[in-house]
């Protein structure tokens, strides 16, 4: 059936359709001006935790300075690179970003997303940070050298750039446990090393077989590997051991007696998994802890944020760093701090120098420690004496675990330097799943297979 | 009247109906214009360069792509130690997808559907409530089924209340990987069900009412015509439904990465999710060529499964 329309109402029509669909195109092809006005600025992070912080911090930069910062996040983390890179694309890149330190960084920087701002970051502001983490962000010398190979990630950076400054410091491996539940299982202490957490466990789960276990997020492959086993590792087997394992000397690898050895250790752990550990992402993993459905939880410094957000009082809570074998190379191992997130300034902010004064504001130890008190998390400039009062028992406790001598001190940082180029840790963190929880592979089975993967990657990047 | 009248007259109308013709097909031309152009740049676009991607290794960042032929298709499927084992789990982890979920689907969506043909009343309701897992389903549906196949979830509650304890999961559904990918398999067919339904309804609902009396008449019984008449009739949609849910199959990942990501271990990991792996999980590697180098291999063998269901079609039918 024809409907009678006019022909002026049909030209009128397609002229409507047409316009439309050429805004449409014009909008795609198109790219907005994200600066606004000189006297505001843009900033994104992936860190949900840090945002009232921010927006706090926020308030008293625009009283002084007259600058006002918009901030926004974007989580997860994969949805935030998607983002960055299709705001990239599309020249809608905002003027500070929050980044993973140490990586993305220097991805953003090698893409020319990031802008070096190593004249910058000099005198009263590189001063405030935390020595250990001084130089992350830079490109120092080693890094360049890595960076050389065009498979490398951050191919085409330049030597002596900076493309971010450390926001947050941490580390991994930091066990949260359940004050009451350690009670109920008559314990008040934190466990002293290797074998007293596991006896700790035992006691846990006797008392409450189904809530008393260990919670962790192995639905991301890498955890159990980088959270657990390699803290581990370092402490049974000492840093030259532990790196051993990921090299091509079959006498001293996975498939070794020294790999059998540190896998055996990781398996103590099967059975006091909490249930279903193996399904849930770190955010859920936490909110079972949160919720009394573990004991025991492991984490990084970041985690106790979370746990605040869900409701967990910081004050129910023991923290510890992952305990260590009395009797292995380093008994008393230290969790080397790292810088977790930075800052950058994008190339293509309009307003580089308002943006590089908010992140040296960021940096000042009076709005780092509000910071630190909002966000639940440990700023990376040097608090000073006032430390403990500013962090709380909690990440007092934690930032402990930090302190230690290079020799007994293992360091999430290190990784190129004896890791096959191209290596994943996530392929290594399915192999474990296999033996711990999942008791599909044995320790030897297992042993092996990461020996092969290892391998894998030797040969790949020959 | 004037022959040069006769005949100008018809000339004149056609005239005036052939513009009216041609003016229409002027507006209708305007209105599929701004939908070929977006399809131009938006698809075609889109497809050129996810195929030249394929060529190439790119981290999504950097200015310049380094091309590298056919590398990337070598490396997933024979070449790379690191890429072609994981691609060839993924492969026969899909394929057991591939198998079961369209046989499952139209093994209870065949059934449901003569069910649903026979009921009188109520039929609009039932339809409707069976058709609710095709509208509801989305990510949150995902994580509402997550929570029911945890350990402490819905399932192992409803076996321990109806004294089948043993059936129980204590590790739950998902996180024990003997029934991790068998339940995502029953999830998937929960989603395609209601679609595959529905076509089954159509098609039982066009059949001739004379053909199902002339079974009747000729002593068949109710299986007898299920299965001697009307199934034999709905072939084309069974071939239909298997092949939707063969592409869903090889192609689908999104259930499997909310659900287990792959997880426990890599037991559930399948083709399309680790064509997304490669392109966003790699921690900004250079992969997204490899990554569009294994979506085109998945569409090359969608595209042999859809010439083999069409060449089953023609000869059926």
């Amino acid at each position: 059936m024809r409907i009678p329309f006019s022909r002026n109402v049909r030209l009128a029509v397609v002229a409507a359709a047409t316009a439309l669909s050429l805004t449409t195109l014009a909008a795609c092809g198109s790219s907005s001006d994200s600066g606004g006005d000189s006297s505001s600025l843009e900033m994104w992070t992936f860190k949900q935790s840090h945002v009232g912080a921010l927006r706090a911090a926020a308030a008293e930069f625009k009283k002084q300075t007259g600058i006002s910062v918009k901030v926004e996040a974007y989580t997860p983390d994969d949805a935030y690179t998607t983002k960055v890179q299709s705001a990239a694309k599309t020249g809608d890149l905002p003027d500070v970003l929050e980044v993973h330190s140490d990586g993305e960084d220097r991805v953003f920087g090698a893409a020319g997303i990031a802008a070096d701002i190593s004249g910058d970051f000099k005198g009263d502001w590189a001063a405030r940070i935390q020595q250990p983490v001084q130089q992350s962000g830079l490109v120092t010398e080693q890094r360049f050298k890595d960076s050389q190979p065009e498979t490398a990630k951050d191919h085409g950076i330049e030597n002596g750039a900076r493309y971010s400054v450390p926001l947050t410091v941490g580390t991994f491996g930091i066990v949260y446990a359940n004050k009451k539940m350690l009670a109920e299982a008559g314990i008040t202490e934190p466990p002293a090393d290797w074998q007293e957490f596991l006896d700790a466990l035992k006691a846990t789960t006797a008392k409450n077989p189904t809530t008393g276990g260990l919670a962790l997020g192995l639905k991301v492959q890498a955890t159990g590997l980088t959270w657990v086993l390699q803290p581990l590792a370092f402490s049974q087997l000492g840093q030259q051991g532990y790196e051993a394992l990921f090299g091509q000397d079959q006498s001293a690898d996975f498939g070794s007696p020294n790999g059998i050895k540190v896998l055996s250790l990781y398996d103590q752990l099967t059975p006091y998994w909490m249930p279903g550990a193996q399904s849930l992402t770190i955010d859920e993993a936490d909110q079972a802890f949160a919720q009394g459905k573990a004991a025991f939880d492991v984490g990084g410094t970041f985690t106790l944020a979370f746990l605040k957000q869900n409701g967990m009082n910081p004050e129910d809570v023991i923290t510890f760093a992952l305990p260590s074998l009395k009797d292995g190379a380093v008994p008393d191992r230290a969790l080397g701090p790292l810088a977790l997130t930075g800052l950058s300034v994008t190339a293509t902010s309009e307003q580089p120098d308002n943006a590089k004064k908010w992140m040296e504001f960021l940096s000042t130890p009076k709005v780092a420690a509000k910071f630190a008190k909002d966000a639940s998390d440990v700023p990376a400039t040097e608090l000073g004496a006032d430390s403990a009062t500013v962090l709380g028992p909690a990440l007092s406790a934690m930032v402990e675990s930090f302190k230690g001598t290079p020799q007994n001190t293992y360091d999430p940082n290190r990784g190129n330097e004896f890791r096959a180029p191209g290596y994943e840790q996530d392929d290594a963190g399915a192999i474990l799943a296999d033996l711990s929880p999942l008791k599909q592979q044995s320790v030897e089975q297992t042993a092996k297979k990461l020996r092969e993967l290892n391998a894998s990657f030797w040969a790949a990047a020959q | 009247m004037a022959p040069g009248a006769v005949t100008e007259a018809p000339a004149a109308g056609e005239t005036s109906r052939r513009r009216p013709r041609s003016y229409e097909a002027l507006t209708g031309y305007l209105f599929v214009g701004p939908a070929v152009v977006l399809f131009c740049v938006m698809g075609l676009y889109t497809v050129g360069y996810g195929f030249a991607l394929s060529f190439a290794t790119w981290n999504g960042f950097t200015p310049n792509w380094k091309w590298v032929g056919l590398d990337n298709y070598a490396d997933l499927l024979w070449r790379s130690p690191v890429y072609a084992p994981r691609v060839r789990n993924a492969a026969l982890n899909t394929l057991w997808v591939m198998i079961s979920a369209p046989a499952l689907t139209v093994a209870v969506s065949f059934p449901l559907a003569v069910l649903l043909n026979r009921v009188r009343r109520f039929q609009s309701v039932l339809r409707s409530v069976y058709f609710l897992p095709y509208v509801t389903s989305g990510v949150a549906v995902f994580f509402a089924w997550q929570y029911i196949l945890q350990p402490d979830g819905a399932i192992n509650a409803l076996l321990g209340s109806v004294g089948l304890g043993s059936l129980q999961q204590p590790q739950g559904w998902l996180g024990n990987p003997s029934t991790a990918l068998p339940t995502m398999i029953v999830v998937t067919v929960w989603g395609l069900v209601p679609v595959a339904m529905l076509l089954y309804l159509t098609g039982l609902q066009s059949i001739d009412r004379s053909v199902l009396e002339a079974a009747e008449l000729d002593g068949a019984g109710w299986w007898r015509t299920n299965a001697s008449v009307i199934w034999p009739l709905v072939r084309p949609i069974t071939a239909v439904v298997t092949l939707l849910n063969l592409r869903e199959s090889l192609q689908g990942f999104q259930t499997f990465l909310v659900m287990t990501n792959g997880g426990p271990g890599d037991h559930t990991n399948v083709l399309g999710l680790e064509a997304y792996r490669l392109a966003f999980l790699k921690q900004l590697a250079p992969t997204l060529g490899l990554a569009s180098a294994l979506g085109w291999i998945l569409f090359a063998a969608a595209l042999v499964l859809a010439l083999i269901n069409l060449r089953a079609l023609r000869s059926r039918t």
